[in-house]
């Protein structure tokens, strides 16, 4: 009771009436919503759309989303940065009240989120889904301002824009080298789409260009489909350096675009730095990240195993063997809206099953992909055994083509679910 | 606090309840809300996958079987129908079946 009367005054004080007024009446509760990406613009829509009585509020800070899915074909010349872009009318139009600031601070225990705008909200369940942000210095020189010389084009947006027009200003021979992350990471197969998709773009317009691919680990996601794509559509243009080759690059210099490993340097005429990342700021800030960076869950509601109340989704949470991706992102928001219906209900929800499927573009009509389902098991979600799995190795016909066209209905209906 | 807020919340949505018989969410038994990111459950966007929604329970149903077995080719079908049960398949093909075409 008195924990009710301090979140009531909380919410008197920040001049939220409205808040109170639904707090005090019949109306079902307050659900605040923490990032407008894939993972929580899905959350905020759904829960609207399974209990029209929610109080609904989702908070970002831009007007405009533009999608990581996708962003690679930008980098090729197949897409503009405009097709990339979502707006939050239709989220609005759902009945989701948006603020359109970032939340600067949690409080799990008084359940209140302070605004960047001087508003604080008030809560009976919180939903994060912030995605990623980036461990600047973990490799050495490679901080915010290395990032405008050598663009990570990690988060899509003006970084994806200004790695293309690094690309397109480049002199036909120059060297591009990309550098990726030890797990876990965003989107594990996207450095491979994007090395074949820069492939594809130099073979056309720098033919004398070659791709250097330094990698912090000794296996990739789809690692025999996209190898096998390279050797038979783009040979001897990307070469790939494993981690046991000297792939990890432990320092950079963003002055003379010098990429160093343990086994030597190299400079490049153009450098993406994918670098290690952990769970959006927010996370730490709440006290739902633990020391890995990322936020643990349990596998039914998302909910938090270090802050009760609060459900972590996307790219920040660590979903057991489910991979950060959009498609994944998305699944995890319907079954925590779900979920917490049920909880705000007083029933138990109903354990959840869940699939992944992560397409990947290697050239404009070339598509694999890895698919997976999952289901909660000793307190993870787990794969189902015997199901999921990548495209085959070897296919006839137009077997290929086909997932490129399904990839882009993938796309086209999954940010028209997330953002109508 | 949970437990001041909590019986007003649950009749609110209960009388509201979309969810009323056998516990099943408005969006579908588990799984159905993944096949969604590719099926939309209403007409959403321009898409070559084929639309599931409002087709025959037992049409869904044998399709998922064949996927299953192999019997009818596909390029993901295949590997996303072996992580379903004919219980959790039928469950599924009854809720996309109900979903307007
Ligand atoms: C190049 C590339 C290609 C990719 N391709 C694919 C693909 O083909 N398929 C696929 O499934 N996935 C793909 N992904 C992965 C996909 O982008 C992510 O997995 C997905 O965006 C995760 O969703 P999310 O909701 O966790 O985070 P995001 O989509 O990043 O959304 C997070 C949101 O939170 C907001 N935010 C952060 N902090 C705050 C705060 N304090 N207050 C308010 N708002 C905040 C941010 O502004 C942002 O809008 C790709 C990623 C990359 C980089
Ligand atoms: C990653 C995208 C994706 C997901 C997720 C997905 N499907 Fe499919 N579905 C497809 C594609 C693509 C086809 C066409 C066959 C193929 O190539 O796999 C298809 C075909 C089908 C068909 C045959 C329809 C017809 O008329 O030919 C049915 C039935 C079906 N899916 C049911 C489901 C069910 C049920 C789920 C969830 C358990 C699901 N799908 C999840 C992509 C998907």
């Amino acid at each position: 009771m008195s924990t009710r009367r301090t979140f009531l005054k909380l919410t008197a004080a920040a001049g939220l009436a409205p808040a109170v007024a639904s707090a005090q009446g019949a109306a079902a509760g307050k659900v605040v919503v923490i990032g407008g990406g894939y993972g929580g613009a899905m959350a905020a829509r759904m829960l609207k759309a399974l209990e029209a009585k929610l109080d609904v509020t989702l908070v970002e800070p831009n007007p405009v989303y533009t999608s990581c899915p996708f962003s690679n074909s930008v980098l090729a010349n197949l897409r503009e940065i405009g097709q990339q872009e979502f707006r939050y009318d239709g989220i609005r139009r759902a009945g989701v009240s948006v603020a359109q600031t970032s939340a600067t601070a949690i409080d799990a225990t008084a359940r209140t989120v302070t605004l960047a705008d001087g508003n604080r909200l008030s809560y009976d369940r919180l939903v994060l889904s912030p995605g990623i942000d980036f461990n600047w210095g973990a490799v050495q020189g490679y901080d915010e301002a290395a990032a405008q010389k050598m663009p990570h084009a990690w988060k899509a947006g003006a970084q994806t824009v200004l790695l293309r027009q690094q690309l397109q200003a480049m002199a036909d021979g120059g060297l591009v080298v990309m550098s990726v992350s030890a797990n876990p990471y965003r989107c594990p197969p996207g450095p491979y789409e994007r090395a074949s998709l820069i492939a594809y773009w130099l073979k056309i317009w720098k033919p004398k260009s070659k791709l250097l691919l330094l990698d912090a680990k000794d296996a990739f996601s789809k690692q025999r489909l996209f190898q096998n794509a390279w050797a038979q559509l783009y040979p001897g243009l990307i070469e790939w350096v494993p981690l046991s080759k000297g792939g990890k690059v432990t320092s950079v210099d963003p002055a003379t675009l010098t990429l160093v490993t343990e086994f030597g340097s190299h400079k490049a005429a153009v450098a993406n730095v994918i670098p290690p990342q952990r769970a959006g700021a927010i996370a730490a800030q709440a006290g739902v990240a633990d020391r890995t960076g990322w936020c643990p869950v349990e596998p039914v509601a998302f909910e938090s195993t270090l802050r009760p109340g609060i459900h972590v989704l996307g790219d920040a949470a660590i979903m057991g063997a489910i991979p950060k991706s959009a498609f994944a992102a998305n699944a995890q928001a319907k079954v925590c809206a779900a979920a917490i219906v049920d909880l705000l209900a007083g029933r138990k929800p109903q354990d959840p099953i869940l699939i992944n499927t992560c397409y990947s573009l290697v050239a404009a009509d070339y598509g694999i992909s890895v698919a997976g389902v999952y289901r909660p098991d000793k307190g993870q979600l787990a794969e189902v055994p015997g199901a999921g799995g990548t495209s085959p190795l070897d296919v006839v016909g137009g077997f290929r083509g086909q997932e490129a066209v399904y990839a882009e209905s993938w796309f086209r209906t999954v940010t028209a679910e997330t953002f109508g | 606090m949970g437990r001041v807020l909590l019986p007003a919340l649950a009749s609110a949505v209960l009388a509201a309840g979309p969810a009323g018989a056998a516990d099943v969410p408005a969006n579908g038994p588990p799984g159905a809300s993944s096949c969604t990111g590719c099926h939309a459950p209403s007409k959403l966007a321009d898409s070559a996958i084929p639309r599931i929604a409002g087709r025959k329970a037992a049409d869904i149903e044998t399709f998922m079987r064949e996927y299953r077995s192999g019997a009818w080719p596909s390029s993901v079908m295949g590997r996303i129908a072996k992580g379903f049960d004919d219980q959790q398949t039928q469950a599924i093909a009854a809720w996309f079946a109900a979903q307007p075409e």
